[in-house]
């Protein structure tokens, strides 16, 4: 970045900060045109917001697609250098002609010599760091709520995979992950939030929104669909003005759409909570949840 | 155990259950405290007897009477005629819909003669909960004997010269996969049974847990011992609550008998076996996924190799077998590799279970030899198709698999020939359609399917399903371009070609195999607009024939649309604003009017509102 004062030209190379997709594609197109580039990063890794979507508005493009070979030509550029964990503190000069000072926090690894492989993570003895952004430290738990959560992870903490019976269980006792619940279950396993959630928003069992009192699930398998089971699902979500995946406001039905309960010569099945009610059609659908709007409680002779 | 004059054999698989089997039940056994026959007739829970599409039933012993389509009402006659008295109750015995005499004799119906039993050599026979049921059925002298009398690698050996292969789908040879874990060096070593039965129209799997739980442990357990196995898991579907309740129960069972634990048999080897419940996700059923969803990671799979059966659970060899193929296991040790591999064909040896559903007569769960053809399974097994339509093509595979059409009816069933014929086996669903099952309809249900399972992991199976879903709903919507089957051919190779694992390699398989058999109703669809098979909502309405319609109100009062205009003795008429083609009105009208018509690819006949019904006057009835 030299500086020579007597023209008002610009000269020297570019600096970008910040390397999310539009940092990112204006390294590139500085570095296509002939200018070295400095791109400037905070975090560990360019990237920025883009690589934690799955989908961009308003077009829905797969936004991996996007930024993945947008990352490998700035990996390859001879012309950009890339400065991550670095941030910029100050900037002397004037537009087109300055220079920067930027300080690179220590990695403690040797970036020329590292190929990404990830083994370092995998074996560090030291499970979880928090990191000093996590806003949830100390995470407040009603006592009730703390002892029903303690009691779960202490019934199964000590199993070999312990991540997946725990959720389950919560499932069951809060019928959905409330926010805090999870953020203290990371607390006490150990296991970062994002981890979690990963595999909380996996399966469709699992919900994160609160869910109603009666999950209906109308089965949507091969055999429920060639016999209508989606005109069943028209039905319910009809009278109960909602959509698939949705919740009455009451908090009574959450309507959700199900793969196949093996239930196949009954077809077409929904199954509310654990009673299954086979053979249906569009006519019955009334009857049934009028059954369980009548007092709150599962009906048993169905 | 007192033995019971008859013994009635109620089903209680979770079909019957929402039938109302345990109502049954209570009504049955108030019957026959009435009648004082509490100590003469037991009632025994077992669990799926098979024949779903009959449900709620039961089977009277020793004479093996089938009772089908039960209701409480019909039970004090029945408890009165047969168990008290002893005369079979005719009008409740299983009678074929063309025939008019029933058949009284579970072995005499269609649906169970052809069949060869042995995964579900139990079936209906015992009580799944109770222990001493199995053993007295020969339960568990397999392992006796692998455990005193063979080594380890004689029961491979033995597995291998069966030629038993997965019965999960893929058909891998069962004994290969324990040899590779054997000889790995690497310990502990874990056995997993796969019963995350994802494939929709599949429920073989459940079916043995909720009717033969211990066959399954005795598997494991001899599995176990064979690769060296100390600690084995069950990993099943949240979406199965009473099988999951009777494993619990068999597994409880077993350990207080000793069957499973420490020492087992005092022979020195312990086994011990674990449940581990999905939550619904349909990639877990695939291997590697099953894997990092017990380990509680994000359950994406991996590349193979290494295979699990080398680096598996914990990083630990891992054999993953199918709930049929472990059910397998002690028959093959019972009577032997030899007697085993005489049945089937020369690749594919034993038996292999199928759900039968759809548009079939006779819905439910078929155990049958190898090589058998569709035509047997369908004609003679299923009876048919209802009301007298015509067959079209059946689905087997789930997801992975395709669509078989009725010209390949003399196909015998085996792993290759399936695959050959676009399809596969995969875990067992055979799901018939008529000819008011639109194929696009059924491409696009699936690929609906695998485009919400798929894990997001490969972009040619997350991007791949979106696009081939999007080309399908267009050409369903009768919006279809030139150009899109060619499109839908050429993407399906390429997501074939680039994906990972079993899920995404073979979730184009029902858009290839129905454009193979089926092309001329894609073209109608793109070129006339016009669904064959009437079934695409945005292609067909309704409407009704005013020279058949008698005006009875019933599609009027049942129409949840409102969209029927119709007094009595006038005409009724569809109002097409209206209409959401929900089919009710189509479904009520009485067969002996059979006024409401489906029409698409032509312009809807107007009929004018205010016509009166033309009545015929009936004949007058001779004196």
């Amino acid at each position: 970045m030299k500086n020579e004062p007597e023209k008002k030209q610009k000269i020297g190379s570019a600096l970008v900060v910040g390397g999310g997709i539009g940092g990112m594609q204006a390294s590139l197109d500085l570095a296509e045109a002939g200018i070295k580039v400095y791109l400037v990063d905070s975090k560990p890794s360019i990237g920025g917001v883009m690589s934690q979507l799955d989908k961009t508005f308003p077009t829905n493009d797969c936004a991996m697609c996007t930024i993945a070979p947008r990352l490998v030509s700035i990996g390859r550029h001879k012309d950009i250098s890339v400065l991550t964990l670095s941030e910029v503190e100050k900037i002397e000069g004037e537009p087109g002609n300055f220079i920067a000072t930027v300080r690179c926090r220590a990695r403690f690894v040797d970036e020329d010599r590292c190929t990404g492989c990830g083994t370092c993570v995998a074996n560090c003895p030291v499970r979880f760091i928090p990191q000093p952004l996590d806003g949830y430290a100390d995470v407040q738990l009603s006592p009730e709520t703390k002892t029903l959560v303690d009691n779960i992870i202490a019934e199964h903490r000590f199993r070999q995979g312990p991540l997946m019976p725990i959720l389950q269980s919560i499932n069951v006792a809060f019928n959905y992950f409330p926010e805090d619940v999870m953020k203290y279950v990371s607390r006490q396993l150990e296991i970062p939030l994002t981890s979690i959630l990963r595999v909380a928003s996996f399966y469709n069992a699992f919900s994160l929104k609160p869910r109603g009192k009666h999950i209906i699930n109308v089965c949507m398998g091969t055999t429920c669909y060639v016999r209508g089971g989606e005109r069943l699902m028209d039905r319910f979500g009809e009278l109960l003005n909602v959509k698939p995946e949705e919740t009455t406001p009451d908090m009574l039905f959450t309507l959700k759409s199900v793969r196949c309960i093996g239930c196949c010569g009954l077809a077409p099945a929904v199954m509310i909570g654990e009673a299954v009610y086979g053979k249906l059609a569009v006519k019955d659908i009334q009857g049934i949840i009028k059954k369980y709007r009548g007092n709150g409680h599962a009906p048993h002779d169905h | 155990m007192a033995t019971a004059r008859i013994e009635v054999m109620l089903c209680t698989g979770t079909g019957c259950v929402a039938g109302g089997a345990f109502r049954l039940k209570e009504v049955l056994e108030a019957e026959l405290a009435k009648h004082g026959l509490r100590e003469e007739v037991s009632v025994i829970p077992t669990g799926c007897n098979g024949f779903c599409g009959q449900g709620p039933l039961m089977v009277a012993m020793p004479e093996k009477i089938f009772y089908g389509w039960l209701k409480p009402e019909s039970i004090p006659y029945l408890v009165e005629e047969h168990l008290l008295k002893g005369r079979p109750v005719k009008k409740l015995m299983f009678t074929p819909p063309e025939k008019k005499e029933p058949i009284p004799l579970l072995s005499e119906i269609p649906f169970f003669k052809k069949q060869r039993l042995l995964v579900l050599r139990n079936k209906g026979i015992i009580d799944p909960e109770r222990i001493d049921d199995y053993i007295a059925r020969d339960g568990y002298t397999a392992l006796e004997k692998v455990l005193t009398s063979m080594h380890p690698e004689e029961i491979i050996e033995e597995i291998i010269a069966s030629g038993l292969r997965g019965r999960g789908g893929a058909g891998f040879p069962t004994g290969i996969k324990w040899k590779v874990c054997r000889n790995e060096q690497k310990t502990p070593k874990y056995i997993i049974c796969n019963c995350d039965e994802g494939d929709p129209g599949a429920f073989m799997d459940r079916s043995v847990f909720e009717s033969d739980p211990h066959s399954v442990i005795e598997g494991q357990t001899i599995a176990a011992y064979a690769i060296g196995a100390s600690h084995g898991y069950i990993y099943v579907r949240t979406e199965y609550p009473l099988a999951i309740k009777r494993m619990q129960l068999a597994i409880q069972q077993a350990r207080e008998y000793g069957l499973l634990g420490e020492n087992i048999l005092d022979s020195g080897f312990s086994f011990n076996l674990e449940i581990r419940e999905g939550s619904g996700a349909f990639v877990c059923g695939e291997e590697t996924s099953l894997i990092h969803s017990i380990e509680g990671k994000s359950p994406e799979p991996r590349q193979r190799p290494p295979f699990p059966a080398q680096v598996g659970i914990w990083g630990c060899p891992t054999v993953i077998n199918n709930v049929e193929t472990l059910a397998t296991v002690p028959v093959i040790i019972n009577r032997g590799a030899e007697w085993f591999s005489k049945i089937g064909t020369a690749t594919s040896k034993g038996t292999k279970i199928f759900s039968l559903v759809g548009k079939i007569n006779n819905t439910g769960l078929i155990e049958v030899p190898m090589g058998i053809t569709l035509r047997e399974i369908i004609y003679e097994i299923g009876g048919g198709i209802p009301n007298n339509r015509k067959f079209k093509a059946v689905q087997t595979g789930g997801p992975s698999g395709g669509c078989i059409p009725a010209s390949l009816m003399d196909l015998p069933i085996d792993y290759e020939s399936l695959t050959q014929a676009g399809s596969m086996m995969g875990s067992g669903g055979m799901i018939v359609m008529d000819e008011d099952t639109c194929m696009v309809d059924v491409a696009k249900f699936f690929l609906q399917f695998t485009n919400d399972e798929s894990c997001g992991k490969c972009t040619t199976c997350r991007e791949g399903s979106e696009a081939l879903l999007e080309v399908l709903t267009r050409i369903t919507n009768g919006e279809g371009r030139e150009g899109d089957i060619e499109f839908l051919e050429e993407l399906g190779q390429a997501i074939k070609d680039a994906s990972m694992c079993g899920l995404g390699t073979t979730l184009p398989n029902p858009v290839l195999s129905t454009i193979r058999y089926f092309r001329d109703e894609y073209e109608a669809h793109l070129t006339y607009k016009r669904c064959p098979a009437k079934a695409c909502k945005n292609l067909m309405a309704f409407w009704i024939d005013p020279a058949l319609c008698q005006a009875c109100l019933i599609c009027k009062r049942e129409c949840p649309a409102e969209s029927i205009y119709g007094e009595k003795n006038i005409i009724h008429v569809i109002d097409q604003t209206k209409c959401t083609k929900c089919g009710t009105c189509f479904d009520v009208c009485p067969p002996r009017f059979n006024a409401i018509k489906k029409i698409s690819g032509e312009p809807i006949p107007v009929v004018e509102r205010g016509i009166p019904v033309e009545r015929k006057k009936k004949a007058p009835v001779p004196v």
